[in-house]
């Protein structure tokens, strides 16, 4: 809009125009043009433009945050989009398949049948790289197991031994000077040498990916003559010193663990393998055995039955391994058909023959009537299609599995939200499959049928393990003992999963501006009722500015004085500061009745600024006397220990009882005296002087606070007697970065605010209701009650919104206060973490565009969304109210 | 009503209730005058310095140290067994309570404790001895001791003559070859760094367009070789000095020992300030403590934050608060200009109004998180992939910096700004509008010529109130490129000369990392007061600056004008 260096500015023509035109005659030679400058014209048409346009635009950003912040985060919701279809045909049946391998960036795989025959291929057009046979020897295979990252195998044989290999995709990065030449393109960007293949990745460099797969030498773990039914296999350490443990189950279904322990030499290079066995306590039926697994840290062994009986073997004690449990995980009459760990083996994911999927857990809790107090436990079920399911295939990166069901369809479900991830109808007979693979980065899954035809589906999903129900709705945790709402965004192992409930940081930042508000509205509505009605105007002048000034303090500054000052004098401090609580109003209250005591001409003549400063008088003298009294208090209350007494060590539940009760009792001896007592005050009508009246009148009042005192303890001690105790709900374990810490420190952010804009709506009272109720013989208090605040309720109600509005969303008190632990409960000693804490804290690292990157983008939506609503709910109240107050 | 014949009706004067009201204001008066007082007083005395004691403890121990501060304390149970019969029925009288002081004792580099608790009971006796210095040392923190000897070259002194003037020349002398070679390693050399990586990516950028096996990239590898050179070269002059001085500097040094007699030999460069703390008049203490004041508002901090100043967080603040009022001035009159000026007031464009009136109460977070979303993440990005390939993946514009600081603050204030000016416009009289209308202005020239001055008192008070809180805002910054220790300032003396891409320090967040951050955030809290009271001046002066243009143009507007 600076853009019109006008030489109008020089003339304003049209506002001289008038008197030269009318003066005419012989001054005005050159004639005078009616006509605005063009000049002008032009400013004024790109000012209009520029203005409405850029105007719009800023309106139009200022919005956009919302859609930006939309759009960012419903990739959350999205499920997943197939990006491609391959099918071929490998050159040589398939047969009995061992092992179906894809590499992580889905350029190789291989396929091995039980005759050794290993057939590695491009994985996008199926075209054979290399194919050869391994030696498996002469007995033929009857069992196999592999790690869950299909790196390591083992062959089970009919002569009871058992053969160890090795399949490892790797993967080196090329520049393209060292990229040899004579590639054979093989589509898709890739191209390969006859072994080796190579793809452009971005930054000018190729990536070359090569297969290999070693067979070791047969090692002999049980009798020569049982062949092996079923394995499980889990391998740890390193290549120097790898432990291998072997779970078998052979024809007599005689189970055993087998430990084998290598050992390179570094000096000769020799390997030295001593074998373990451990025969397990036998199964106590004979079995149809279905399949075997071990956990991942071979401390549990299941046994599964093809009738759905699951054995579970309790190896933490190698030297005494228990058969610690025998669970059904299938109705009778339905056939267990698949059966494998997710990632980190430790939920279990079995399939029936009626169409059952489903999740347990093994957990430990104290009412499982097992031998070591763990138990299988269902934890959820999908639906699937009705058919049953048969291949199951878990992901190396989450809780993701791929299975096929009855009648050949490809699905792919992440274990603990239940999204779908894709679902591909293959079209191909369920008999036909052989194997299933899910690649590595859950990008792509893979099926072999026994004539050599492999499908191959790409898709895309970008955030599996989210959906409404996780952010929102309690989730069942694998190792929770319950469902629950966790939110727990990174951990230090490999197999973890990310837990992210919005839920516990929702409450959180309830659960403060709730404490604060509880702090601040009193404080800031009366006072700003007091500043408008009673203050003197020269008072005024000084404190409405000063509050003003308070609103605008860095938040930074609350949070670091709360936490740093603040928090360890609470915490010494404890016992007084809840005494204050009842010291506090109590010492009020006899300074207004002593006041009272004054004879009217003085009273009215000290009712300014003297009176407010004995108002600040009381208040130090009733602080000075709460820190005073502070130790001797918890001593009588709390046994002399506050925090003891909080973690239920000492004391009984009617103390704290009766002081939350105090108030509640307080107000129900006023309502009672007024309902059945009111006469007490009013039958002397005009004979008493007031001073007597007055000495009655605290006299009243210490006997109605004493009736307050042995009401309030008699219902506690009630309550207490019945069970009840605050401890376990609004107060418990005391932490020294609290809520009521925060609550302190918010409130004081949040006062300043709502004070000023209270203050402003009782201002805007018309003057002439007052002077009309005064006039009526009203005093000001009953003016004030009266005729004033329910004048101004709504613009007192749109202050306590926008102050709510600014304590959800303050970030730096809570990050700095509030010790940042995200767990539900009311306990006020107790800390908490916010929305905004939790964005502040978290996203700096959050890896962009990933889950938990999204997911704090929704947090700020969320946020966003509730001061919005919060905010707007304040601003229809407050207009209106002003509109009202106009009318008046 | 003094004649007590009508009825005193106690009731209708709602006294109780009167003082329950009053008594909420003043607690709200008396929690800010104690917040300020808290600030103000701890912010003040933190440079002032203090008296150090030798404490002689009942366990026969000894210990040096500047007492900090002194609270009441509940001793655990198990301390308190340890006690002697006298003394435990002594804490009992005071209701179990015991008092103790925290000494700031030193000597990191001996004792890896910077501070240490002294409950009254342990005491034996303490002392003030005048030969007890306190050192400021550029690393390890503090040291509290005594001076043995001092180390001139070939001489050796020891003793009184260690102390006073000589000590006080020579160490200047020494601060003056600190300077020196710190000019020459981040200056000189930091220029022949900056040359460098400047010819490294002229280099790659030709490459990156023209290819590797082009003439113009044999060229401009010929030309960076030479360049290259010529750099190393200059390089190993200045190192060669920065050498020679550094040996030179190694000759001059002090020895001073600790209360129990460890000796630490100290090169005297990296002393700061030294001064022995029980020796000084009130003068020299005002020397001492001014001093620390300069050095706080003009260096660098040191010591992860906790000591040294905060220029590059005064330059930060100052600069982002700054760009942010350039960002902000332009678009939010516009806007108001246009709600109040332009658009057919409507049903439209009142929910327009509520919308912009509720975004500043949008907590200033999810503004962070929109900066870092879109401004560092897409537009930053989209930048460095058009302008800044060559420094690719390293991010330039791509992540949190000045700039996008600047912007995500406009975008927190512009709501401000809106009802601020809209306000404003709203409170000039239709009838100057019409009247300038009826004269033949047109609309614009109504605006410029009579609408925007009227309004500019309004409208400068929203920017600065904005101002103001763009400066005390912390949360966005700590997603848009905010720091803890930015390693160059946004401005320098290489082209273009405004970093805008550079992150930066910001004295709230220094108070943040400082308080929270830090090894010891005991040692950074006085520290951490000084920069809040620094913080807080500077809110609070734009807040008073705000007021006093509001006053001063009204007065003006309404005499130059009608």
């Amino acid at each position: 809009m600076k853009d019109t260096p006008s030489p109008a500015t020089s003339q304003l023509p049209p506002a001289d125009a008038p008197p030269a035109a009318a003066a005419g005659g012989p001054a005005a030679r050159r004639p005078r043009e009616k006509r605005a400058r063009r000049t002008v014209l032009l400013a004024d048409r790109i000012a209009d433009r520029v203005i409405t346009v850029g105007g719009i635009l800023v309106i139009v950003a200022v919005l956009g945050i919302l859609v930006f912040l939309v759009t960012e985060t419903l990739p959350l919701f999205r499920s997943g989009q197939m990006t491609g279809e391959r099918r071929y045909t490998l050159p040589e049946p398939a047969g009995q398949t061992l092992g179906l391998g894809l590499d992580e960036y889905k350029t190789l795989a291989y396929a091995l049948s039980a005759d050794g025959r290993l057939q590695v291929f491009h994985a996008r057009s199926g075209r054979l790289l290399t194919s050869g046979r391994l030696d498996l020897g002469s007995a033929p295979v009857t069992a196999q197991a592999h790690t869950i990252d299909r790196t390591q195998w083992a062959f089970g044989f009919a002569d009871g031994t058992v053969r160890f290999a090795d399949a490892r995709f790797e993967t080196t990065i090329l520049s393209p000077q060292d990229l040899p030449t004579g590639l054979t393109p093989l589509g898709d960007g890739d191209a390969t040498d006859g072994h080796a293949v190579f793809s452009a990745i971005p930054g000018d460099q190729y990536r070359q990916v090569t297969f290999r797969m070693e067979l070791e030498a047969p090692v002999a773990v049980g009798d020569a003559q049982r062949a092996i039914a079923a394995m499980a296999y889990t391998a740890s350490g390193q290549a120097e010193r790898s432990v291998r443990t072997l779970a078998t189950v052979d024809g007599d279904d005689r189970v055993a663990l087998i430990q084998t322990a290598s050992r390179t030499n570094l000096m000769t290079g020799e390997r030295r393998t001593t074998v373990n066995r451990i025969q397990l306590p036998p199964l106590p039926a004979p079995i149809e055995v279905f399949g075997v697994r071990l956990t991942a840290k071979a401390d549990t062994l299941l046994v599964a039955d093809r009738s759905g009986a699951v054995f579970r073997y309790n190896l933490t004690d190698l030297q005494h391994p228990v058969l610690a449990e025998s669970a059904r995980v299938m109705p009778p009459r339905a056939r267990l058909t698949a059966f494998d760990f997710l990632l980190g083996s430790r939920s279990l994911l079995v399939a029936g023959s009626n169409g059952a999927l489903a999740l347990y857990f093994l957990l430990e809790r104290n009412d499982f009537r097992t031998v070591d107090g763990q138990s299988l436990v269902q934890a959820r079920t999908f639906t699937a299609g009705g058919t049953a399911v048969h291949f199951f295939a878990p992901s190396l990166r989450d809780k993701s599995f791929a299975t096929i069901d009855g009648t050949g369809r490809l699905e792919v479900r992440h274990g603990t939200s239940r999204k779908q991830l894709a679902d591909f109808p293959t079209g191909l007979p369920l008999e036909g499959f052989r194997e299933l693979v899910l690649a590595p980065r859950v990008d792509g899954v893979m099926a072999l049928q026994a004539d050599g035809r492999v499908v191959f589906y790409e898709f895309d999903v970008p955030h599996p393990e989210t959906t409404f129900a996780t952010l929102f709705q309690k989730v069942w945790y694998e190792g929770y003992a319950e469902p629950g709402y966790t939110w727990q965004s990174s951990a230090a192992t490999d197999d973890y999963e990310a837990k992210l409930s919005l839920v516990p940081l929702i409450f959180g930042s309830f659960k403060a501006a709730f404490y604060s508000m509880l702090f601040a509205v009193p404080i800031a509505i009366l006072g700003a009722v007091y500043t408008s009605e009673f203050v003197h105007r020269r008072l005024r002048g000084v404190i409405k500015p000063t509050m003003e000034m308070m609103a605008s303090l860095p938040s930074v500054v609350l949070g670091f004085v709360a936490a740093l000052v603040l928090a360890p004098v609470v915490e010494t401090w404890i016992a007084a500061v809840l005494l204050a609580f009842v010291g506090l109003p109590l010492a009020l209250m006899l300074g207004a009745y002593l006041w009272q005591l004054l004879p009217l001409h003085l009273a009215n003549r000290l009712k300014g600024i003297p009176k407010f400063a004995l108002m600040l008088l009381s208040v130090l003298l009733a602080a000075w006397a709460t820190r005073a009294l502070g130790p001797f208090f918890e001593e009588l209350f709390f046994h002399g220990d506050f925090r003891a007494w909080l973690n239920g060590d000492v004391g009984g539940a009617a103390p704290f009882l009766f002081l939350l009760l105090l108030p509640l009792c307080a107000l129900a001896v006023s309502i009672l005296q007024q309902r059945f007592l009111a006469g007490l005050r009013q039958r002397p009508a005009g004979g008493l002087e007031a001073l007597p009246r007055a000495l009655g009148e605290l006299g009243l009042w210490l006997l109605r606070a004493a009736l307050t005192f042995l009401l309030a303890a008699g219902l506690a001690h009630l309550l207490a007697a019945l069970g009840a105790d605050a401890r376990g709900g609004l107060v418990g374990t005391y932490v020294q970065r609290n809520t009521l810490v925060v609550g302190f420190a918010m409130g004081f952010a949040v006062i300043p605010i709502i004070y000023t804009i209270a203050e402003d709506a009782l201002n805007a009272v018309p003057e002439h209701l007052r002077a009309a109720s005064l006039g009526c013989g009203a005093t000001l208090w009953q003016t004030a009650l009266y005729v004033v605040l329910p004048t101004a309720a709504s613009g007192v109600f749109s202050a306590v919104m926008i102050g709510m509005g600014r304590a959800v969303g303050e970030t730096m008190i809570v990050v700095m206060a509030a010790g940042n632990t995200p767990i539900l409960d009311w306990n006020i000693f107790n800390g908490l973490r916010a929305l905004s804490a939790t964005i502040a804290v978290e996203l700096p690292e959050a890896v962009k565009d990933g889950t938990l990157y999204r997911v704090l983008f929704l947090a700020g939506l969320v946020l966003f969304a509730m001061t919005f609503v919060i905010n707007t709910v304040a601003e229809i109240v407050r207009q209106r109210f002003r509109r009202r107050a106009t009318q008046l | 009503m003094t004649g007590g014949r009508r009825a005193v009706n106690l009731e209708a004067r709602g006294e109780p209730f009167l003082w329950g009201m009053g008594g909420a204001l003043s607690l709200g008066v008396l929690m800010i005058l104690g917040f300020v007082l808290l600030i103000v007083w701890n912010g003040l005395i933190t440079f002032y310095p203090k008296p150090l004691r030798v404490v002689h403890l009942k366990d026969g121990t000894r210990l040096a140290g500047e007492p900090t501060r002194a609270e009441t304390y509940k001793p655990p149970a198990q301390r308190l067994e340890s006690l002697s019969p006298e003394e435990r029925d002594r804490m009992r009288e005071r209701g179990g309570l015991a008092h103790r002081t925290l000494y700031r004792i030193g000597n990191y580099d001996f004792y890896n404790e910077d501070f240490r608790w002294v409950s009254d009971y342990q005491v034996e006796r303490w002392e003030a001895p005048r030969e007890m210095v306190f050192v400021e040392r550029v690393e390890w923190g503090p040291f509290v001791g005594v001076v043995q000897a001092l180390t001139l070259g070939d001489t050796t002194l020891t003793g009184e003559a260690a102390l006073g003037e000589r000590l006080h020349a020579a160490q200047a002398q020494a601060a003056r070859r600190r300077a020196r070679i710190r000019r020459i390693e981040r200056g000189e050399i930091g220029a022949i760094n900056h040359r460098m990586e400047k010819s490294r990516l002229t280099l790659r950028g030709v490459a990156l367009k023209a290819g590797e096996d082009s003439a113009a990239y044999r060229q401009a590898l010929a030309r960076g070789e030479a360049q290259a050179a010529e750099l190393d070269a200059a390089y190993a002059r200045l190192a060669a000095e920065a050498a020679a001085l550094k040996s030179e500097d190694a000759r001059y040094t002090i020895t001073l020992a600790d209360i129990n007699g460890r000796e630490k030999v100290q090169a005297l460069s990296e002393i700061v300030r030294i001064y022995p703390a029980n020796a000084l008049n009130l003068f020299q203490r005002m020397g001492v403590y001014a001093s620390r004041w300069w050095e706080f508002l003009s260096a660098e901090p040191r010591e992860a934050n906790t000591e040294g100043g905060v220029l590059p967080a005064i330059f930060g603040t100052f600069v982002m608060t700054l760009l942010m009022a350039l960002a902000v001035a332009p678009f939010g009159v516009m806007a108001a200009l246009y709600l109040r000026e332009y658009a057919r007031q409507g049903r439209l464009v009142s929910a327009v109004r509520i919308c912009v009136n509720n975004l500043a109460g949008v907590p200033s977070i999810v503004y962070g998180v929109f900066g870092l979303g879109f401004f560092a993440y897409i537009v930053g990005a989209g930048i460095d992939r058009i302008f800044y390939p060559e420094r690719l993946p390293n991010p330039t514009f791509g992540t949190g910096g000045l700039l996008w600081a600047s912007l995500t603050l406009a975008l927190l204030t512009v709501p401000v700004v809106i009802v601020a000016t809209e306000e404003a416009l709203a409170a000039v009289p239709q009838s100057l509008r019409e009247g300038s209308l009826a004269c033949g202005a047109s609309k614009w020239q109504t605006i410029k010529y009579i609408v925007l001055p009227k309004a500019l008192p309004g409208i400068m008070t929203g920017l600065i109130l904005a101002m103001a809180r763009g400066a005390g805002e912390v949360a966005p910054l700590m997603l848009v490129g905010v720091v803890k220790l930015a390693p160059e300032l946004p401005i320098d003396a290489y082209f273009p000369f405004l970093h805008l891409e550079r992150s930066f320090m910001h004295l709230g967040f220094h108070i943040f990392d400082v308080g929270f951050q830090s090894r010891n955030s005991e040692a950074g809290k006085p520290m951490v007061f000084v920069t809040t009271l620094l913080l807080i001046t500077l809110v609070v002066l734009l807040n008073a600056t705000a007021i006093f243009i509001r006053n001063r143009l009204k007065r003006k507007y309404y005499v130059g004008h009608f």
